[in-house]
């Protein structure tokens, strides 16, 4: 009901809103005190999660946060949550900090840094035609004499841009350090926004296959809201193998899947072994090398055929472990336990009361209870994370545009005016940035135009030669 | 000699000469008059930082891999940041006060490392399996680079606080070009005499000369030790400020690469894009109007707290990607 008298109220009064917008809105948005504070906020507020576990179970937060006695005195579990500072970076003042800052971030492009291009790169009405122009600039001076026809040519030697108008001249370099600020704040924009559109349209999924398995994405874990499109739905994957390579210490060295992408029809259409640091994509999906497993066992006893039992996962202290049951008799009055650490192929074999009798590497056999056991393979199965993020080509285009703009941006903007008048020369100068070298700068220009150094002019001029030849 | 018996040298010699350092650079700010002080300062950071480049390339030498695989390395590592820094910074400002501060810190940091860590982590160690990656290296050499640079820029802010300690000032240098502007109560004549050298050449000025000498020809401005402190230290802010860019995104970048995820809230990711913040706020309050003067520089002051949580106290808490069991 509000909203619609709202929406009433601005379309029939849109000039006010609109006057407002751009009067106060935008002006208080570009404001850089508003920056400043917003940039200290997110600070402050992003350590609150570093500091407090994340995502942790409702007993986790009671036990460490308990109401007697309050930590801090007023920190109790109950506050915690009600911020929701079990999940500072999803909450919603957190989130609402990331828009205002955003908003703040396109206001001040287009409120301060474009028109201030524009008034960077225009440089006719730049000439200074006034003696007094001069004095405002701490790095001021004035020469008896003709001296703009000596002034140029030194500035062109230390890479100036020059504009002549008769007897007054502009110069400057450096004008990369104007651009490298505008394109950090389009670069921060596009990673923002990347971040959005990966957080509404991508999808994180996770599946345990076992060796020799196919699979479709099935297990979504994290959708956005827009997700449904990116999820695989014409193709398969098959776990053609998987494998662990150990180093002779037992340590682990790399986890491998073999993986294929089947069409529709079962055709194999992509095929790739993967391993941590190298994931296999397909039509924007990707999928990482995450974890294993251990799934089945095949055993042969006395001459029977292969056969395979399932392993499942036991709850161990300091470790993990698989284990299955296999029985010894045809009435299943009588069994053995197969345990299993890993894939390097030791099984050990415990009895129903829980004693260790034997252990067997795959590929050998052993002699329990009058039968012979023998291990023909030990399956494992991949543990992998499918992930769909359609926001990351633009936020590598953020990073790799910011990653450039702040290093243009350490450029310093130098400027230098200079007019010959009623027999004296001006000269001034200014930078946004590296005041203290453009000082000495100046001060070297200024010495050579005095001719006081005629000498070093000449140096130069002769060095100049030498390289030349 | 062997390699670790070089590395058991030059470690303990690396702290000497940076006590020495110190004292040399304290003395002189106490007694300026003394000649050769400043010199010899200058000339022990350097040999700190060459003695610190072969104990780094001898480990390298040793271990087969980029010397950055525990704390004692990283911080021997930081240490190199910093002399090198120093060097930069005292060469452009040619004050120096610069050592003053970098020195004790320098000086600090080694004996940290030289001294009081256990000996068991000062010997190289075979890397983690998730160590093993170019991008890696990468990522944690720009990283420490960048923490290196941020600290001597908020030590030279520091050491303009210092200085300017009581004063209410405006200064001069700031980005947005409201610098570089006169202060009207300050002039200084560059042409004192009529016989200046300058002048002699030119035939025909000597006629005009006169006036010029009377009514106060324009001349330069120089610049304060508090600005050049003050613009120093945000010149090396500056640089580091995209060095901690270059090493967060070549972090995220592979991250994404080896498991999905650009970001993921981990502690350290989060204290990096904290410092990020920090030194970006420092940045725009540069360019605040009216804010010149001390308040960019408390805030710089407090980035040198921030660049050391996000380094080290992090891995304190022990959680998330970042913990290698430095500490624990």
């Amino acid at each position: 009901m509000t909203t619609d008298s709202h929406l009433i109220k601005f379309s029939g009064l849109w000039a006010a809103p609109k006057r407002y917008f751009k009067k106060e809105l935008l002006p208080l948005l570009a404001d850089l005190r508003l920056a400043i504070v917003l940039l200290l906020a997110i600070a402050l507020f992003s350590i609150a999660g570093t500091v407090i576990e994340q995502g942790q179970s409702l007993e986790f937060y009671q036990s460490n946060y308990p109401e007697h006695p309050a930590l801090f005195g007023f920190l109790t579990w109950k506050v915690l949550l009600t911020a929701g500072l079990d999940h500072v970076y999803r909450t919603w003042w957190y989130l609402a900090l990331l828009i205002l800052f955003g908003s703040s971030l396109t206001a001040c492009t287009f409120v301060r840094q474009l028109p201030a291009l524009r008034w960077f790169t225009r440089n006719t009405s730049k000439f200074y035609t006034q003696s007094r122009q001069f004095n405002k600039f701490a790095l001021g001076a004035e020469f008896i004499g003709e001296r703009l026809d000596r002034a140029i040519p030194l500035l062109e030697n230390r890479r100036y841009r020059i504009w002549r108008e008769g007897d007054t001249f502009y110069a400057r370099k450096g004008i990369i350090g104007r651009i490298g600020p505008i394109v950090v704040h389009v670069s921060m924009m596009l990673i923002l926004i990347g971040g959005v559109v990966g957080a509404m349209t991508g999808f994180i999924a996770q599946e345990i296959v076992p060796s020799g398995g196919t699979f479709m994405v099935k297990n979504i874990v994290d959708a956005g809201p827009w997700a449904a499109p990116q999820f695989p739905k014409d193709w398969a994957v098959k776990v053609n193998r998987f494998w662990i390579d150990y180093l002779p210490t037992g340590e682990i060295d790399q986890f491998y899947s073999d993986l294929s992408v089947l069409d529709n029809d079962g055709k194999e259409v992509d095929r790739k072994t993967i391993h941590v640091n190298e994931p296999l994509k397909h039509k924007g999906v990707t999928m990482y090398q995450a974890d294993w497993s251990i799934s089945a066992v095949q055993v042969k006893l006395n001459k029977s055929p292969i056969m395979q039992f399932p392993m499942a996962k036991l709850d161990a202290i300091g470790g993990r472990i698989w284990g299955t049951w296999i029985p010894l008799k045809p009435d299943l009055s009588d069994g053995v336990s197969l345990v299993a650490r890993d894939l390097q192929g030791l099984l050990l074999i415990y009895d129903t009361d829980g004693k260790l009798i034997s252990t067997v590497r795959k590929g050998m056999a052993v002699e329990v209870k009058g039968i012979t056991l023998a291990i023909a393979d030990i399956i494992g199965s991949t543990g992998l994370q499918i992930k769909a993020d359609p926001g990351v080509p633009i936020v590598y285009l953020g990073f790799g545009l910011l990653m450039i703009s702040t290093l243009m941006s350490y450029v310093s903007h130098s400027q230098i005016w200079g007019l010959q008048k009623d027999g004296k020369f001006y000269i001034g100068g200014n930078t946004n940035r590296a005041q203290v070298a453009f000082e000495r700068e100046f001060l070297e220009i200024l010495d050579q135009i005095d001719g006081r150094s005629q000498s070093g002019t000449i140096v130069t001029t002769e060095l100049t030669k030498v390289c030349e030849r | 000699m062997n390699l670790v018996a070089l590395q058991g040298v030059l470690d303990n010699f690396s702290f000497a000469i940076l006590f020495a350092t110190m004292l040399i650079y304290w003395t002189g700010a106490a007694f300026p008059q003394i000649p050769l002080l400043s010199a010899l300062g200058t000339a022990g950071m350097a040999i700190a930082n060459l003695c610190i480049a072969t104990l780094l390339g001898a480990r390298w030498l040793e271990a087969g891999y980029f010397p950055l695989s525990n704390l004692y390395e990283s911080l021997f590592f930081l240490t190199w940041g910093i002399t090198l820094l120093h060097l930069f910074a005292e060469n452009r400002s040619e004050s120096r006060l610069v050592g003053v501060v970098t020195a004790p810190v320098a000086m600090a940091i080694t004996a940290f490392a030289a001294m009081t860590l256990p000996d068991t982590m000062q010997a190289s160690a075979p890397l983690v399996p998730a160590l093993k990656s170019n991008w890696l290296m990468m990522h944690v050499s720009v990283m420490m680079l960048s923490y290196a640079t941020l600290m001597v820029g908020s030590l030279l802010a520091i050491a303009f606080l210092v200085v300017t300690r009581g004063q209410n000032i405006e200064l001069r240098g700031s980005s947005v070009g409201t610098g570089g502007y006169r202060d009207r109560t300050y002039r200084l004549n560059r042409e004192e005499s009529p016989d200046s050298p300058g002048v002699a050449m030119h035939p025909g000025g000597t006629a005009v000369l006169e006036s010029v000498t009377t009514t106060e020809a324009l001349s330069p401005q120089r610049l304060s030790l508090a600005d050049t402190l003050d613009n120093i230290s945000y010149r090396v802010i500056g640089l580091g400020f995209p060095l901690l860019t270059i090493g967060i995104i070549a972090g995220a970048v592979w991250a994404n690469e080896a498991w999905g995820s650009y970001w993921s809230w981990d502690p350290k990711e989060t204290w990096a894009m904290i410092t990020w913040l920090v030194f970006a706020a420092y940045l725009h309050s540069r360019i605040t109007k009216g804010w010149q003067g001390r308040r960019p520089a408390l805030l710089a002051a407090a980035g040198f707290v921030v660049v050391w949580v996000c380094y080290l106290g992090v891995n304190l808490l022990g959680k998330g990607l970042h913990s290698y069991g430095w500490f624990l």
